[in-house]
C-alpha cells in the first residue's frame, strides 16, 4: 500500500522549549491512524503541523509526495480537516457555509455539495442557521466541510469530543466507511481511548513530543492470558481449588467474584473441575483487557 | 481570488451590523437634510441684487486692517485675509455672485462631514475581518484551504477597501438625489473659488466636490488600512477599533499641538493626511509640499501592509 502521508523526523521549537521530538510516522491508503497521547503531549501540536496551522521547525510533511513546508498548496489540497470543533459561521446558513468552503477550493460543485449534505445526513436543516443547530448536526455539518473537495486524506482532532454516544458511533461509521470505500487516509487523536480502539488500525502514543510506540489495535489488545471473572459458591472453597490446579496463576477474591488470569484454553477445565467437586457455578464471563489498560502500561512503562 | 472576495462580501453582508450602519448613515443624511429644509423655509432668500457693492466693502475693510495690523498676524490670520480679498476681487472683474441659493451641490458638501462616520464603520469592518476570524475559530478552517496566506488576506484587504469605497459612493449619490430633489438643481451652477499661490483658480463645482470627497478620503483610508494591520497583527478588534477611532478624533489635533513646538511633526501620520491643506490653506509646517506627504504616506501606507503580511504568514494558529 501507498504511503499517503509521510511525517519525516518532525520537530517543533517553541520559546526554546521542544514541543515535538523528532517524530517519525507514515499513513497509509485505507488506513484509520490513532494518535493517543496524555494532555499535552503534543498531539494537536502533530496535527496541526500536518494541516499546515501551525509551522515546523525542522523535518519534513510529505503528503503524496509534496511538501507542507515548500509546496503548500499542492500538498494541502488533498487534505480534508476539522481541528478541534468545527467553527462554523454561525451567522450564515449550514448551505452558505459549505458554499464558502467550497469556493475555497478547486471543482466544488452546487450537486457535489448537496450529495455531501446527503451523505452526512443533513438534508433537511442544510438552510437553517447555524446557530440554531445542535453539536452534533455541527459536527456533521464540520464532516461535510472537510469532504466537499474529495479529499485523500482525512486529519480529524477529537472529532467524538462532546457527543452524545449516538453521535460518536455515527462518526465512527462514517470514518471506516471513508477509509474503506474511498480508500481515505484517516488521522484521528482522541482522548477517548475506548473509542480509538474501535474506530483505529494503528495506533500511535506519544508522549512528551516523542512517539513512544506504534502498533496495530489487534496487538494492543491482544496477549496470551485473559483475565476472567467467575460467580461461585461457595467462593472460598473454589479460590482453594483453583490455587491448588494452578499455583502460578494470579487469584483473588472480592465480595462473591473470584478474578483469574488464565489461558483461554483452561476455562473448560477449571468449570469441569468446580463441578466435580460441587461447587455451584453461577457465572463466568471474559474481563477484555482494554486499550486504557494497555495505554497506560506502556505509557508508564516508557515514562520511567 | 474573485471566489475569495465573494465569500468576504457574502460574510460582511449576512450580518446585521453591516445593515444598521448603512441606515444610520443614510439616517444621518436624511435627518440633515430635513433641519435644513426646515430652517430655509423659514428664512427669507438673500436679496440677490446688491452684491457688488457687499463685497466692495467687505474687500476695503479686509485691506485696511491687513494693512494696520498686519504685523502682528500668524502667516495663517495673513493667508485668510489675503485668500478673502483675492478671491472678492475675482468675483467682481468675473461678475460671479457669492449669494447662490441654496442647492443640491451645497447640500452635498455640507453632508460630507458624514464621511466621518463613513471612516468609523471602515475602521469597524476592517478591525473586524481578520480578528473575528481568530475569535470565532473559523480562521483553522480558512487556512487549510490550497490557497496561500498572502492571498487571503489580501481578499480581505481589497474587500475592506471595497467596502469604503461603497459607503462614499452610497453617501454621495444619496445626498446629491436628496439633496436634488428638496432643494433642486441649479439651471447654471457657480463655480467654486479657491485661492492658491497668490492666484485664485476656477474649477466646477462637481469636480470640486469629488476632489474634495477624495481627499477626505486619504485620512479614513489611511486609519482604515491601520486597523486592518492591528487586526491582522494582534487579532484582537476591540484593540483595533478603539486605537484607530482613538487616532481618527485625536490625532489631527495632538499632531497640530506637537507641530507647535517640534519640526519633526511632519513625520507624523496625521500632519500628511489632510491634502487639503495644500489647496485650500497653508500647510502645517512651512516647507511642507504635496510630494513631501504623497511620500509620508505611501510609507505609512507600505510599513502598515508589511506588518500585517509578515505576521499573518508567520503566526502558528494555536488557540
Amino acid at each position: 500500500m501507498e504511503n499517503f502521508v509521510e511525517i519525516q523526523n518532525v520537530s517543533k521549537v517553541i520559546k526554546g522549549r521542544k514541543i515535538i521530538d523528532s517524530l517519525s510516522f507514515e499513513v497509509k491508503s485505507g488506513e484509520v491512524f490513532g494518535f493517543l497521547g496524555p494532555n499535552g503531549a503534543g498531539k494537536t501540536t502533530t496535527i496541526r503541523m500536518i494541516a499546515g496551522l501551525i509551522g515546523i521547525t525542522s523535518g519534513d510533511i510529505q503528503i503524496l509526495g509534496s511538501s507542507v513546508k515548500t509546496n503548500f498548496e499542492e500538498a494541502i489540497q488533498h487534505v480534508g480537516a476539522i481541528v478541534e470543533n468545527p467553527e462554523m459561521y454561525k451567522f450564515m446558513s449550514g448551505y452558505q457555509n459549505l458554499v464558502h468552503f467550497g469556493r475555497m477550493s478547486k471543482g466544488v460543485t452546487k450537486e457535489k455539495i448537496m450529495e455531501t449534505v446527503e451523505f452526512v445526513g443533513l438534508k433537511d436543516r442544510i438552510h437553517d442557521k447555524v446557530k440554531t443547530y445542535s453539536l452534533g448536526m455541527r459536527q456533521r455539518l464540520g464532516l461535510a466541510q472537510c469532504l466537499l473537495h474529495d479529499p485523500k486524506i482525512l486529519i480529524l482532532d477529537e472529532p467524538t469530543n462532546g457527543l452524545d454516544p449516538s453521535g460518536i458511533r455515527e462518526i465512527r461509521d462514517h470514518i471506516r466507511k471513508l477509509a474503506r470505500e474511498k480508500g481515505m487516509a484517516v488521522i484521528v487523536s482522541s482522548h477517548l481511548l475506548s473509542e480509538m480502539e474501535m474506530m483505529c488500525d494503528r495506533i500511535g502514543i506519544i508522549q512528551q513530543g516523542k512517539l513512544v510506540d506504534v502498533q496495530l489495535v489487534h496487538d494492543v489488545i491482544q496477549t496470551g492470558e485473559k483475565q476472567f471473572e467467575l460467580e461461585a459458591e461457595p467462593a472460598n472453597a473454589a479460590v482453594e481449588l483453583l490455587k491448588q490446579q494452578y499455583p502460578e496463576s494470579s487469584i483473588a477474591l472480592s465480595d462473591k467474584n473470584i478474578s483469574i488470569v488464565i489461558l483461554k484454553e483452561e476455562v473448560p477445565n477449571i468449570i469441569s473441575m468446580l463441578v466435580q467437586n460441587d461447587i455451584k457455578i453461577y457465572g463466568l464471563k471474559e474481563v477484555s483487557k482494554t486499550l486504557e489498560d494497555r495505554f497506560l502500561e506502556i505509557t508508564a512503562k516508557k515514562g520511567e | 481570488m474573485l471566489n475569495l472576495l465573494k465569500n468576504e462580501w457574502m460574510k460582511i453582508f449576512k450580518r446585521a451590523g453591516t445593515y444598521v450602519m448603512i441606515g444610520l448613515l443614510l439616517f444621518f443624511v436624511t435627518v440633515m437634510a430635513a433641519f435644513i429644509k426646515y430652517q430655509e423655509s423659514g428664512g427669507t432668500v438673500p436679496d440677490n441684487s446688491d452684491w457688488q457693492r457687499g463685497i466692495e466693502m467687505q474687500n476695503e475693510t479686509l485691506t485696511k486692517e491687513l494693512e494696520e495690523y498686519g504685523d502682528t498676524f500668524t502667516p495663517e490670520m495673513r493667508h485668510s485675509y489675503e485668500s478673502d480679498i483675492a478671491i472678492g476681487e475675482y468675483r467682481l472683474e468675473h461678475n460671479i455672485s457669492p449669494n447662490d441659493s441654496y442647492s443640491v451641490w451645497s447640500f452635498v458638501q455640507d453632508a460630507s462631514f458624514v464621511i466621518e462616520f463613513v471612516g468609523m464603520f471602515s475602521i469597524i469592518i476592517a478591525a473586524g475581518i481578520v480578528a473575528s476570524e481568530f475569535n470565532w475559530g473559523t480562521i483553522k478552517l480558512l487556512l487549510i484551504r490550497p490557497i496561500r496566506r498572502e492571498k487571503i488576506l489580501l481578499s480581505k484587504y481589497v474587500t475592506v477597501v471595497l467596502f469604503s469605497l461603497m459607503l462614499l459612493a452610497l453617501l454621495f449619490s444619496y445626498s446629491a438625489i436628496l439633496g436634488g430633489i428638496l432643494f433642486g438643481t441649479p439651471g447654471e451652477v457657480s463655480p467654486y473659488l479657491r485661492y492658491q499661490d497668490g492666484q485664485v483658480i476656477e474649477t466646477s463645482m462637481f469636480v470640486h466636490l469629488l476632489t474634495y470627497y477624495g481627499l477626505n478620503s486619504i485620512n479614513l483610508f489611511m486609519l482604515t488600512t491601520m486597523a486592518f494591520m492591528i487586526s491582522a497583527a494582534f487579532r484582537n478588534s476591540s484593540l483595533a477599533i478603539g486605537l484607530s477611532l482613538f487616532l481618527m478624533f485625536m490625532g489631527g489635533t495632538v499632531t497640530s499641538l506637537v507641530a507647535m513646538r517640534y519640526d519633526w511633526a511632519k513625520y507624523i501620520l496625521f500632519a500628511n493626511t489632510d491634502l487639503m491643506q495644500y489647496l485650500d490653506g497653508s500647510p502645517l509646517i512651512a516647507g511642507m509640499t504635496m510630494g513631501f506627504s504623497v511620500i509620508m504616506l505611501i510609507i505609512y501606507f507600505l510599513l502598515f501592509q508589511f506588518i500585517a503580511f509578515y505576521t499573518f504568514k508567520k503566526r502558528d494558529v494555536a488557540a
